[in-house]
């Protein structure tokens, strides 16, 4: 059961896209990932739109002081197994927007980050490949289940 | 056929093939003067610092280490601050910075992605200036 479960998963791991503050540039290329070209659904991974339902959530943007609460309040919603990926170079290390008064920060400060994709956006190839490693690391961890 | 738009390119569309890039496994190749992964030549920096002033990130960092008579500088390129916009290759004056068509950054930690190199600087020598001969015309 427990195999059949981790399978399962591996094989469709739905994303959740949190933006915290981000320009609007790594979410287009993560867009443009679920669009015909570069057609990420392929691998089983859907777009949801609700934390509750996802596996893998991807962070984009320096983590502002206003969605700062709103992050840790979605991330907490996610289920384990969970897998945090930070895309670009926002979460990595804030950016140019480093030492602003309203930035609270790297993600890492405030929960586990699996994989990080550098680039400013990165290009959709790199996502993908951060992506598929993420769905690599969901099926590793797949040992606890603490849904529900 | 006039009346109804497009469906000639719907009837061609049928047998063309999926717009979907098949690599997906593999990384392609960037486009020409893409600007990627930060390549630095150690030895033909001479640590003007120039770079460090036009980084918007703040991510270059210089760190001088004192030696015996020499200095070693270590320069230091954090990829993940990194907005890739060229400017420190373009003001550098010898030409050491070059922004590589690599743009693979996907890594489980952070603190590896970088790109860092160091030489030696030789201080030049200090002359021991001797004082002026203060020639007092002793007034009579």
């Amino acid at each position: 059961m427990e195999k059949l479960l981790r399978w399962s998963r591996s094989k469709s791991p739905w994303i959740y896209h949190l933006n915290t503050g981000s320009c609007n540039g790594c979410d287009i290329e993560l867009m443009a990932l679920l669009g015909p070209k570069y057609d990420l659904e392929r691998f089983g991974i859907k777009l949801t739109g609700t934390p509750k339902h996802a596996d893998i959530v991807v962070v984009t943007g320096p983590v502002t002081t206003k969605s700062k609460d709103r992050m840790l309040r979605i991330l907490s919603q996610i289920p384990e197994p969970k897998v945090v990926v930070s895309l670009g170079s926002c979460p990595m290390s804030c950016n140019v927007f480093k030492g602003s008064y309203c930035v609270e920060g790297p993600l890492d400060r405030w929960t586990h980050v699996d994989v990080s994709i550098g680039g400013c956006p990165p290009k959709p190839e790199a996502m993908m490949e951060g992506i598929l490693q993420a769905v690599k690391i969901l099926k590793e961890k797949g040992g606890e289940d603490k849904r529900g | 056929m006039a009346k109804i738009p497009f469906l000639k390119y719907a009837i061609k569309h049928i047998f063309m093939p999926a717009e979907t890039e098949k690599r997906h496994h593999k990384l392609v190749e960037a486009p020409e003067s893409y600007r990627g992964k930060i390549k630095f030549d150690e030895n033909s920096c001479i640590g003007c610092g120039m770079c460090i002033r036009v980084c918007a990130p703040e991510a270059i960092t210089k760190k001088v280490e004192k030696l015996d008579g020499e200095e070693k500088v270590t320069m230091n390129f954090d990829l993940g601050s990194c907005t890739f916009c060229k400017m420190c290759e373009d003001f550098c004056p010898k030409k050491s910075i070059k922004l590589t068509k690599d743009y693979s950054l996907i890594t489980r930690d952070k603190s590896n992605l970088y790109e860092r190199g160091s030489f030696i600087k030789k201080l030049p020598v200090k002359v021991e200036k001797k004082a002026p001969e203060k020639v007092i015309e002793e007034k009579k």
